[in-house]
């Protein structure tokens, strides 16, 4: 009898063996595929109008659709699918030459996991012969596929990831399309600045994993630079629940804090701050409070500013653009909005934004260069200058930074009590996307 | 008793040299990638079981030498310009240094304590590498783009990278196999059993499982080099993921702990199972619940392992499968 137990154990995991065996990845499948050929095949009697030279523009990336990432990487893939099908949708990319692309996606599942996106990127590039390549979300993926575009000597334009070091290891064919991590809350220090010159003390309490310690360390240099005092900065672990060891430390006469890391953390340090009764004129964190979830906090939530890539209510416009000396691209930021709520049934958050804007910026590119070459499609993206619904778009051409995103700024939003009291989020940095006049000083 | 005459020998090794070696034949880029995940786990799996399989400690803490070696060899790389080679050897031995030092104090525990001990090891290695500054802190250590001019360009780099790592599963093999057929190996043999006895017997139990601790973490060291070297570059986070560690002890369970052919096929049938489980829609997201199962199932019924198993079943099969 106790060999029933063994062969059945050894059954089912010999079957699950033998039902792996198959290979992998599995591809996902493309999103609706271009109708390329009717284009090829026009009725013989239009031959007297030249039929237009279709050409097919493969964009290969990895999407998160399963594992810690998900939820932002889908909204991503979401605008960028949007960007996609409106291109195809209008007939295509018209080049100067008289020809047509048709983009087309190849995409797999990077289970939110480094160690599988190199392996994917590759088979992107060899097997499904992407042309041109975008990011995967995170900057630690983003990190590593980045090696292998740059490898391969593939574009690949990188969205969801905002860490400087990327492009800074020497890489050329890799652009940034987000505001560098380096200046997610510099713009704090411009906005406290111009609402209140005489405040000098900042605390900085950040989280100590990669991404906010490299914002904070880069906020702290702006801040020094700009004449604050930081009065305190110091850094706590990830999955810290318990700040009050940390407030505790903040010094009398603090005027400001800064910091934060990630939602969890971000959301209860806002919270704990609030319950303490913590007497500062100003408070902006990093990624929680731009999540619509934040004003769950109630009251805790009122006042705080947090940076964040894109809104839908930053007003950027032809006419900003045109004032900043800036070429216009792309739909409005109204329009953007509409056509992804239509098709999505929600409002877009900076993640979908991003994952259009890359495809924009792609777009732009092959248009400017009136080739698919990788060449000169780099040219292009080197001497790009515009602005678009997600902001301005230029990037470091220097060796040091290549690829560096120089022109984009975050946006900073403050939540705010409307006329009926509900928390709602407003832009209020910087001047040219402000939606409403920032809240300050706080009330506590 | 020459160990190449000895099938149990040569037929791990030869499964690794035809599996490792057909990308390195055909030349094709995604299947190096595909096959370089499955080494690196192979050769991890390999080399745990030196101590887990032939002393009987569990050890949840494999992964620190993966990390801290891997960060040593790195941070040689991209701070002082040195060779894959010399580097990766440097964080071997790194590891296989730490793991002397913490021989000496955490291998007087046994059982469950031992077990506890290495999961706080990988917790304070994290810890340690977060606010070490010549380390990068949490900003961790890259390299830049133009190193891999030194190796005639990137694809010569990544092959590179490939070839050494399969040199190292093949000689990780081969060590394991020669410590288990050694009279060193049955002390430690005799340790899993009952180590009061082995002591009676004249076995010098400390020395004995520092030296496996030592050998088994000189392997992670020179695989967590490559691997971050391949990757251009290392964090905290990605340098001591404790599943990791979990995931290589469910592939030597798998495959049958203690045995030479064990960890090579559980490495390869688990690699396998997990990229099916990842992308299949029924189980995504559920690998790691669907590891615990396994190994469940495998403690309860088969704790030796399909090749632990297939020996007992199949008295024939012992001079084939080692």
């Amino acid at each position: 009898m106790k060999r029933v137990p063994i062969a059945l154990t050894l059954l089912l995991m010999v079957a699950l063996v033998v039902g792996c065996a198959r290979p992998t990845p599995t591809p996902t499948p493309p999103p609706p595929k271009p109708t390329v050929a009717p284009t090829v095949a026009a009725p013989a009697m239009e031959a007297s109008t030249p039929t237009p030279v279709v050409r097919k523009a493969v964009i290969g990336f990895t999407a998160s659709q399963t594992g810690k990432l998900n939820v932002e990487s889908t909204r991503q893939i979401n605008g960028l699918t949007l960007w996609m099908e409106q291109v195809n949708a209008a007939g295509g990319l018209k080049l100067a030459d008289g020809s047509v692309v048709l983009f087309e996606a190849k995409f797999y599942d990077d289970e939110s996991n480094k160690d599988r996106v190199q392996e994917l990127y590759t088979r992107l590039i060899n097997e499904d012969k992407a042309d041109f390549l975008i990011s995967p979300y995170s900057s630690g993926l983003a990190d590593a596929a980045a090696v292998i575009a740059e490898q391969y000597g593939k574009i690949m334009i990188t969205t969801g990831a905002a860490s400087d070091s990327t492009y800074k290891k020497g890489y050329t064919l890799v652009y940034q399309t987000y505001t560098p991590a380096s200046r997610y809350l510099t713009g704090a220090f411009d906005l406290l600045g111009a609402l209140d010159a005489a405040v000098k003390k900042v605390a900085i309490i950040h989280e100590t994993d990669k991404f906010s310690t490299d914002v904070c360390n880069a906020a702290k240099a702006y801040g020094e630079g700009k004449g604050y005092e930081i009065v305190l900065f110091e850094g706590y672990d990830s999955g810290t629940a318990d700040f009050a060891p940390f407030i505790n430390k903040i010094p009398a006469g603090t005027e400001a804090i800064m910091g934060g890391g990630h939602f969890a953390d971000g959301s209860t340090f806002a919270r704990q701050l609030y319950e303490k009764g913590v007497s500062v004129k100003f408070i902006a964190l990093l990624v929680a409070p731009p999540e619509p979830k934040f004003a769950e906090l109630g009251d805790a939530a009122l006042g705080i500013i947090g940076p964040s890539q894109w809104e839908p209510q930053a007003k950027y416009s032809p006419e900003a653009a045109q004032a900043a000396g800036l070429e216009w691209y792309g739909p409005t930021v109204e329009e953007f909005v509409s056509a992804y709520k239509a098709k999505f049934n929600e409002d877009p958050s900076y993640h979908s934004a991003g994952g259009y804007a890359a495809g924009l910026i792609l777009q732009k590119a092959i248009e400017a260069a009136g080739s698919l070459e990788t060449d000169k499609v780099k040219a292009a993206l080197d001497a790009m200058a515009i602005m678009t619904f997600f902001g301005a778009i230029k990037f470091d051409t220097s060796a040091e930074a290549h690829g560096l995103q120089i022109a984009h700024q975050m946006v900073y939003i403050q939540w705010q009590k409307d006329a009926a009291g509900n928390l709602v989020k407003q832009v209020v940095w910087p001047a040219e996307a402000q939606s409403a006049q920032p809240l300050y000083p706080l009330s506590r | 008793m020459k160990p190449w005459r000895q099938p149990g020998f040569w037929i791990p090794l030869l499964l690794i040299l035809v599996g490792g070696g057909v990308a390195l034949v055909v030349r094709k880029d995604t299947l190096r990638e595909m096959t370089f995940t499955l080494l690196m786990y192979v050769a991890l799996a390999s080399s745990l079981n030196i101590l887990m399989g032939y002393t009987g400690y569990v050890n949840f803490g494999h992964i620190v030498f993966f990390g801290l070696g891997g960060y040593t060899g790195f941070y040689f790389i991209s701070r002082h310009g040195w060779h894959l080679v010399p580097a990766a050897l440097v964080g071997g031995l790194t590891s296989a240094l730490l793991a002397a030092l913490l021989g000496l104090a955490v291998l007087r525990l046994r059982g469950a304590y031992f077990a506890l001990a290495t999961i706080g090891i990988n917790e304070a290695a994290r810890a340690f590498v977060n606010n070490f500054r010549p380390f990068g802190g949490p900003t961790g250590l890259f390299v830049n783009f133009a190193i891999y001019r030194e190796y005639g360009g990137a694809p010569q780099a990544l092959w590179l990278t490939y070839t050494l790592l399969l040199i190292t599963t093949l000689v990780a093999v081969a060590v394991s196999y020669t410590v288990k057929n050694s009279r060193f190996g049955l002390g430690l043999l005799a340790i899993r059993e009952d180590e009061d006895a082995a002591m009676v017997m004249g076995v010098r139990t400390p020395r004995a499982k520092t030296i496996a601790y030592v050998i088994s973490a000189f392997f992670p060291g020179i695989i967590g080099t490559l691997f971050f070297f391949k990757n251009g570059n290392v964090e905290p986070g990605d340098a001591f993921r404790l599943h990791m560690s979990i995931e290589v002890l469910v592939m030597i369970m798998l495959g049958g702990n203690g045995t030479i052919l064990g960890p090579v096929l559980g490495a390869a049938a688990y690699e396998r199972l997990r990229g099916y489980l990842l992308t299949s829609p029924l189980f995504k997201s559920l690998h790691l619940a669907f590891a615990g199962l396994a190994l469940l199932l495998i403690v309860l019924f088969i704790p030796a392992g399909l090749v632990g198993w297939l020996r007992r079943r199949f008295p024939v099969l012992r001079r084939w499968l080692e």
